[in-house]
């Protein structure tokens, strides 16, 4: 790449002199691309390794930069070894990823298969799988505590007219977990169905109809055609689920606040609190930094083993 | 045979229109009741065996909802953040996206690895950095700490730069010829092309800051500078007695009821948006 740049300028240049292979339109090039450049620095990159150097500190934000007592290692010792609100959360973490990435990248691929196919009033059925994920999360967790509330809530009043027992959704320390599931999946199906589709639709019908002709049926045109031709797809859902489950914020905090009894705390809500609500810097940026590896690693692993299938 | 054969495709179809209206049956059940319950009275929301209509319009709600939370500064919030992110987002990706797809200049290749590597960062690994930042530029509590951090992105720009690849050298050249600027090259030429993309990236970045609530939530102080999400947030610490939620589900009825019409009206550059940034992302 970097060898061809020289010889390609030259050409675009015409006769410009061999001193400057590069001409004033490098000069162009750089400045159209500054300021992008300068804000990534200033509000990505700086502020990354920043958060690496705190996490090696004690800091409640109050003392100067350059004045942090050093601490080594000794927050991500503390957070792994001694603190087991951490080790809760990141495994509350771990299973509201779990959950959600099956559950929508299933139903979103379920949807999608059935709006694949000969349809009737197609943009309406789109629209209606997708409208949530265009809705504030906080709107829409605040309707979904509602809807949950054990003795005021829709869904009980439901169960009670079928006469039967209800539940405590949110409230009781069993179901909490798999209630916010419930909600983000309900949130964000729409948008991986829409992916789905995509990838769907990028399939050429000819080759259905070949199989069709060599007497494939459903089930078999699905695992052998649909499936691996759909690879790429899935792993961009399988990648970008796992990411945004891994971050939740938004529905813990606004459905429950990390409750009943942190069973629904999740790393970055419990990074907000440890930062703002107890100033203690060094040990919330640790934990930015852990989970940030831990998504780092797992992205790379998803891409190494979808890849390995092609 | 013919008929056992059309039986099985009615059966199948069946089975697909069910399971389509079961489903979308569940996705809109809380927002039938979110409009049903804003409605309703205290009491309503309580009586058991539970009651599917209000006996009469309350609202009352909205007026109520109206005194506990700043509405018309919500909204003006919410527009005012959300667009001049989105002009920034769009104006910086494209400048920085024509840049690196249609010049070549030394370390271009390391730069964009840069904007690459950025993009593998997420927003919560630097809270606290651009917090701290933000504080020290005085910019606490104000537009300018919710709008400055955002307006750019790392995937806008990757987004642009990919799309500018498939403008043609030949019209770019063409324009140089006749003189014009390489900064009116960009605005007459590459702009107006790069439409599709452009459109997309300004779906995708209204829809994201527009109900964005971590950054606010730890920006803003006070009422005055609630975006939609900050003021319905503030109605949530009151816990769910009867009382406050009809009043609730009124304030996300009004949170959510204006993006619906935006996304009726445009829906099909939504799911277009998406899909081309599925495909290339």
């Amino acid at each position: 790449m970097s060898i061809a740049i020289p010889s390609v300028a030259r050409v675009a240049n015409g006769a410009a002199p061999r001193r400057r292979p590069y001409g004033r339109r490098a000069l162009a090039g750089y400045g159209f691309i500054t300021p992008a450049i300068v804000f990534l620095i200033g509000f990505a990159l700086l502020p990354f390794l920043f958060t690496v150097y705190v996490s090696l500190h004690d800091w409640n934000m109050l003392t100067a930069v350059t004045s942090m007592p050093f601490r080594g290692l000794d927050n991500y010792r503390y957070l792994i070894f001694e603190d087991p609100l951490f080790r809760q959360t990141f495994a509350n973490t771990f299973v509201f990823a779990a959950g959600n990435v099956a559950i929508s990248s299933l139903l979103a691929l379920g949807v999608a298969l059935l709006l694949n196919g000969e349809v009737r009033f197609p943009t309406f059925w789109r629209a209606v799988y997708f409208l949530p994920y265009v809705t504030s999360s906080v709107a829409i967790s605040i309707v979904w505590a509602n809807l949950y509330h054990p003795s005021y809530g829709l869904f009980n009043g439901i169960l009670e007219l079928f006469q039967l027992p209800g539940a405590r959704f949110l409230a009781s320390l069993e179901t909490a977990m798999p209630s916010v599931i419930a909600v983000a999946v309900w949130h964000a199906v729409g948008y991986y169905m829409i992916i789905f589709l995509a990838g769907l639709q990028s399939i050429p019908l000819e080759v259905y109809e070949a199989a069709k002709v060599d007497g494939a049926n459903a089930w078999h045109r699905f695992r052998s055609i649909t499936l691996p031709l759909l690879r790429p797809t899935l792993l961009f859902v399988a990648v970008v689920n796992t990411l945004g489950s891994l971050q939740v914020f938004d529905l813990a905090f606004v459905l429950t606040n990390g409750g009943p009894v942190n069973a629904t705390n999740t790393v970055v809500l419990y990074m907000y609190q440890t930062a703002f609500n107890f100033t203690r810097m060094g040990r919330a940026s640790a934990m930015a930094v852990m989970l940030f590896l831990v998504i780092l690693v797992i992205t790379l692993v998803q891409l190494r083993l979808l890849r390995e299938k092609e | 045979m013919r008929r056992k054969l059309r039986l099985t495709v009615v059966g199948i179809a069946i089975l697909k229109y069910a399971g389509l209206a079961l489903g979308a049956f569940f996705m809109l059940l809380p927002f039938a009741w979110m409009i049903v319950s804003s409605f309703m009275s205290a009491a309503e929301i309580m009586a058991r065996p539970l009651r599917w209509l209000p006996a009469e319009l309350q609202l009352r709600n909205y007026e109520a909802l109206a005194a506990a939370i700043p509405l018309g500064n919500m909204y003006a919030n919410s527009l005012i953040v959300t667009i001049s992110i989105t002009v920034g987002v769009l104006l910086t990706s494209s400048l920085a996206g024509y840049g690196f797809a249609k010049f070549h200049f030394p370390g271009r290749d390391i730069l964009f690895v840069l904007v690459l590597a950025t993009m593998m960062i997420p927003f919560f690994v630097v809270l606290i950095p651009i917090f701290f930042l933000v504080r020290q530029l005085g910019w606490m509590d104000s537009y300018l700490g919710l709008i400055v951090p955002n307006i750019v992105t790392a995937f806008g720009i990757f987004l642009m730069r990919q799309y500018m690849l498939t403008l043609p050298d030949e019209l770019l050249d063409a324009a140089r010829i006749d003189g014009a600027s390489e900064l009116a090259i960009y605005w007459r030429i590459a702009l107006p092309l790069a439409g599709p993309a452009l459109g997309a990236l300004a779906i995708l970045a209204f829809v994201y800051h527009w109900n964005s609530f971590l950054w606010p939530l730890v920006v803003i102080r006070s009422r005055e500078l609630a975006t939609i999400p900050i003021g319905l947030n503030s109605l949530r610490v009151y816990a769910s007695s009867p009382e406050v939620i009809n009043l609730q589900m009124a304030g996300a009825a009004l949170a959510i009821i204006p993006v619906v019409a935006v996304f009726a009206v445009l829906q099909r550059h939504f799911v277009r948006g998406i899909a081309l940034t599925g495909i290339k992302g």
